[in-house]
């Protein structure tokens, strides 16, 4: 029980710590863009940061069981591309399709880290190939169209209802629920100790299975707001994702070795970061610098983290 | 380094000697090719590939160091690109010697700070080298304008392009690189430490292995090798781009891995990697040949290397 207790207070304490970053950051922001907290910004915030939120929380999911996935970007891309293709036939057959298409590939992964005795690593770097490629014969150029009333619904708000930002509370609402299922509490089990996991009857491979799975979903999810974000679809747009889910699941605490994290925390971090990088354009600094100053802040946060919890991982 | 089975039967000495299995693998794709695709039963096809592939095979050898001790060099795409955009842009206004040594202090330095971060500031390897790589690329959009120079140097168009004794020299520099590197690696103090930190950095650390020493000898020289194939790559074609490192950040892994090393550190042959490279290589020349689209290209490739790894790549659980 006390492990439990001072388990709940640290991870209160990450969320309690990006809150109140994010609301210097909010602060700052305020002062570049005046209007920040009226329905319509935060409706174009929530659309424009939503895909990045989700491939965090896909992120997390996996480093939760312990992994890691180096195909996410591809995997989104290919949830793109596969909307993006079909939307104009039905937007809802188009997601399912995108969904189940992201799952797959996110099952593909957990049997071969579960079963094949790979390292999460390799798998996902292989299999960013394999989706890639996958991806870039669903849609060898860009292209693609979403119906435009999607779009402008998504993107400006429909009946005042900022949509993209609903979403997120109803996929974080969901993984609340999925953390109090069997399945939740296997998942931080697996991670934090497989072989205890395993010895007190939990079955862990299929755990693992379903982690990359419900991983997949999220990422899909993602994927299929950046098609409805952009009003089509792009095979190479998937990369950066990659880089900015794993900052955004370090810096909120999401452990590498699994097992210890909170995907609220993962939410404010990503929104952290996606405000960082609007913060950038407002200073006027060239967009070059963008990369440059991700990559440091990447540095810095997880260096202080580091040091600030380093009994945890030590 | 695998210990010497006591009883030598044949599959034990192949279960624990993946390096073998990979040059087995090599061997019997390039047959298969040989009988099944055209063109590669000729001489120059031969030398044709071993040039192409000393560019990948040799970011590779150093991401064998890093890898054995049990880290990870995402950053060798952007160094890659880094050391040729640098040496292009300096050599048009000072001359190719300069820009040679521009480009392989600035390499150097990328390597340097990964070591640091991962020693000193402790962000896992994999975090570490992602931002030092993403860092260099947007350095390099702000260096260029978004637009970098081409340059001929006449001595890296020679390192790239010239033959000894029909050999291409490419190859023979990627060749005397892996035998320095698998001297230090299976033969010095600085290789016994980093198969020891591959193997369990704690209690390494506690029976005194210099982490920090070992850490930047591995990354430093990483990066100095992917600077030295951006380099080769820059006489190669002339030009340089901001993205002509990105290949070689998943297949220099990929190469490691398929020659045999484990991933998780502590096992392996450098001369493994050789091979990796090579089939990597003859692979995609392979697919080339069949005319195939990227996407299926791309495919193929993923597939095969996950059919390797199958095969013979497999972690022992613990």
């Amino acid at each position: 029980m006390p492990d439990r207790l001072t388990g709940a207070l640290r991870g209160n304490v990450d969320v309690a710590g990006l809150g109140a970053l994010l609301v210097v950051l909010l602060a700052v922001y305020s002062h570049y863009d005046s209007e920040v907290f009226t329905p319509a910004s935060i409706t174009i915030l929530s659309a424009q940061f939503l895909p990045l939120i989700l491939a965090a929380m896909g992120q997390s999911t996996v480093m939760l069981a312990g992994g890691i996935d180096l195909s996410l970007g591809s995997v989104l891309a290919l949830a793109m591309a596969v909307f993006a293709v079909r939307a104009e036939d039905g937007v809802v057959l188009a997601a399912v399709l995108a969904l189940l298409a992201a799952a797959a590939t996110g099952a593909a992964n957990g049997v071969l880290v579960a079963y094949a005795g790979l390292p999460p690593i390799i798998v996902t770097l292989a299999a960013s190939f394999l989706w890639g490629g996958v991806t870039l014969v669903v849609l060898p150029q860009p292209g693609g169209s979403v119906p435009s009333g999607l779009v402008k619904a998504y993107n400006n708000g429909w009946n005042g209802i900022a949509l993209p930002a609903l979403a997120i509370v109803l996929v974080l609402v969901l993984w609340k629920v999925v953390r109090t299922t069997r399945f939740g509490l296997s998942l931080y089990a697996v991670g934090g100790n497989e072989h205890g996991a395993y010895a007190s009857g939990i079955a862990t491979r299929k755990v693992k299975i379903s982690a990359y799975a419900l991983a997949g979903v999220f990422i899909g999810l993602a994927g299929i707001g950046l098609a409805v974000q952009t009003g089509s679809g792009d095979a190479t747009i998937g990369a950066p994702y990659t880089l900015n889910s794993i900052a955004a699941s370090v810096l909120a605490g999401v452990s590498f070795f699994g097992g210890v994290g909170q995907m609220r925390a993962t939410v404010l971090a990503a929104l952290l970061i996606g405000l960082l990088t609007n913060l950038l354009l407002f200073t006027g600094l060239s967009p070059f610098y963008q990369l440059i100053m991700q990559g440091a802040v990447l540095i810095v946060a997880i260096a202080v983290k580091t040091f600030a919890t380093r009994e945890r991982t030590d | 380094m695998t210990a010497l089975p006591r009883a030598a039967a044949v599959p034990r000495v192949l279960r624990d000697n993946r390096a073998a299995w990979a040059f087995g693998v090599l061997i019997v794709t390039w047959i298969a090719a040989i009988l099944f695709a055209k063109g590669f039963d000729s001489v120059s096809s031969v030398r044709y590939l071993v040039q192409t592939a000393a560019f990948l095979g040799i970011v590779a050898v150093g991401q064998t160091l890093v890898i054995m001790m049990s880290g990870i060099d995402l950053s060798v795409s952007g160094v890659v690109a880094l050391s040729a955009v640098v040496c292009a842009q300096v050599a048009s206004g000072s001359g190719g010697a300069a820009g040679i040594a521009a480009a392989l202090l600035a390499s150097v330095l990328v390597g340097v700070a990964n070591a640091a971060g991962v020693t000193w500031l402790r962000v896992p390897p994999m975090v570490m080298t992602l931002a030092t790589g993403t860092i260099v690329a947007g350095a390099l959009l702000v260096y260029t304008d978004g637009s970098p120079k081409s340059a001929k140097v006449p001595l890296l168009a020679s390192f790239a392009n010239d033959r000894v004794a029909g050999v291409p020299l490419a190859f023979v520099l990627w060749i005397a690189i892996t035998a320095v590197a698998a001297w230090l690696l299976h033969a010095s103090r600085v290789g016994r430490y980093v198969f020891a930190l591959g193997n369990g950095e704690r209690a390494s650390r506690a029976s005194g292995v210099p982490l920090a020493r070992t850490a930047f000898i591995a990354y430093g020289t990483c990066a100095l090798l992917a600077g030295v194939s951006g380099l080769v790559l820059l006489g190669f074609t002339s030009t340089s781009s901001l993205t002509m490192g990105n290949p070689y950040q998943l297949l220099s892994i990929a190469a490691v891995v398929l020659g045999g090393t484990s991933i998780l550190g502590g096992r392996g042959h450098v001369l493994g990697t050789v091979a990796g490279a090579l089939l990597l290589t003859l692979l995609t020349a392979l697919l080339a040949a069949w005319n195939v689209s990227e996407g299926v290209r791309q495919i193929v490739l993923g597939l095969l290397i996950i059919a390797l790894l199958l095969a013979y790549a497999r972690e022992r659980r613990s």
